[in-house]
């Protein structure tokens, strides 16, 4: 149980997936300029990739290392978001039309976020059992779904503000990525295993 | 027509989203929608490939109905609204309990079996479960309307990409 909580803590916080490991920061500066989408991002997101790492790790354990095919390891992996990606679109279609009609403007971007492919092969370099990687990919969702929910409101905050013409606009927002990045510093300390 | 909610609700003690929508189709007392595209980020070079930028396609299978008690006709320009908390509800039940219920799944199959196949198969069942559940909750807000946009005023202004015609 303390392991599980560890993993899950490392994920989220200490090795967060936008501020410490620098993946999908394209989603995290388009999609959080309102906390309704950035939040609809994240969970999007979270449920392709918790799905994916469950499919990457059956894959990897089943068939790429028993017949040493892990050369194929990447392409195999992209495969398998596309594929997750289509599925979460088509399920969500079949299950409510009109959730779909709100929710399906995120699912194409989800494909070709760096943050999905760099959470299956980091999953899948640490060796851990499915269900904790299943743990850790939750867990690294959250982190990211927590970081756009943080970023979309400082973002709303900086809009309503005077900000100097020339750091108007992307600039200013890494800047305050930059610090969210800092702030989040103070979890480097907390032990992970 | 089923999931269509009256229009006009009293929004004063809720937050609402709006966005602008053109009336593509008139369907006897209803009217169907099409959201205008949203701009994309513009960032990077593959904006023409964002899937923010919506091609015609797209914006087709994001068509929605609204009952026509505004007089709306072809072409006509729309703000509608859904209530601020209704996205993250929506989110809520077609992400998060899926993923809830497969988390326990897996949980359950590991505890009572210890392996990674048992594991596995609980992970599928609570998957299929929580679709299930998250189905079963989305058409009953569904027939209640409540997850469909309202229809607030006409929209005035230039449309994404026009000008402001001020001579």
């Amino acid at each position: 149980m303390q392991e599980a909580i560890l993993l899950m803590v490392g994920a989220a916080l200490v090795n967060n997936v936008v501020l410490a490991r620098f993946l999908g920061l394209c989603s995290f500066m388009g999609v959080t300029t309102k906390i309704d989408t950035a939040v609809g991002m994240g969970m999007a997101t979270s449920f392709v990739i918790t799905t994916s790492a469950a499919i990457s790790w059956i894959l990897e354990a089943y068939l790429l290392v028993p017949f040493e095919l892990g050369y194929l390891r990447t392409v195999v992996f992209i495969l398998v978001v596309a594929a997750a990606v289509q599925f979460t679109e088509t399920v969500v279609r079949k299950v409510s039309p009109t959730m779909f009609k709100m929710l399906g403007i995120y699912l194409p971007l989800i494909t070709t976020n760096c943050a999905v492919l760099g959470v299956l092969l980091i999953n899948i370099q640490e060796k851990l059992s499915f269900f904790n990687s299943m743990l850790f990919a939750v867990a690294s969702c959250f982190g990211y779904s927590l970081v756009m929910a943080l970023f979309a409101g400082l973002r709303e905050r900086v809009a309503l503000n005077e900000v100097p013409r020339l750091f108007a606009g992307p600039p200013i927002g890494f800047i305050t990525a930059s610090l969210l990045a800092l702030a989040f510093m103070g979890f480097s300390g907390i032990p992970t295993k | 027509m089923s999931g269509v909610a009256p229009n006009r609700p009293d929004a004063s003690s809720r937050t609402v989203v709006e966005g602008v929508a053109r009336v593509v189709a008139v369907d006897g007392d209803h009217v169907w929608l099409e959201p205008e595209p949203a701009s994309g980020c513009g960032g990077c070079h593959s904006a023409a490939a964002c899937g923010v930028q919506s091609g015609s396609n797209r914006l087709a299978t994001r068509r929605f109905a609204l009952v026509n008690d505004f007089d709306g006709r072809v072409d006509d320009r729309v703000v509608v609204g859904v209530f601020e908390g209704t996205l993250l509800r929506v989110s809520t039940i077609a992400y998060a309990v899926p993923l809830l219920a497969m988390i326990v799944g897996g949980a359950v199959g590991q505890g009572v079996t210890g392996s990674d196949g048992g594991a596995i198969v609980g992970a599928v069942v609570g998957l299929v479960i929580g679709l299930g559940a998250a189905g079963l909750r989305a058409k009953r807000l569904s027939t209640r309307g409540d997850l469909s946009p309202h229809f607030l005023r006409r929209a005035y202004g230039p449309e994404p990409g026009g000008d402001c015609h001020l001579d």
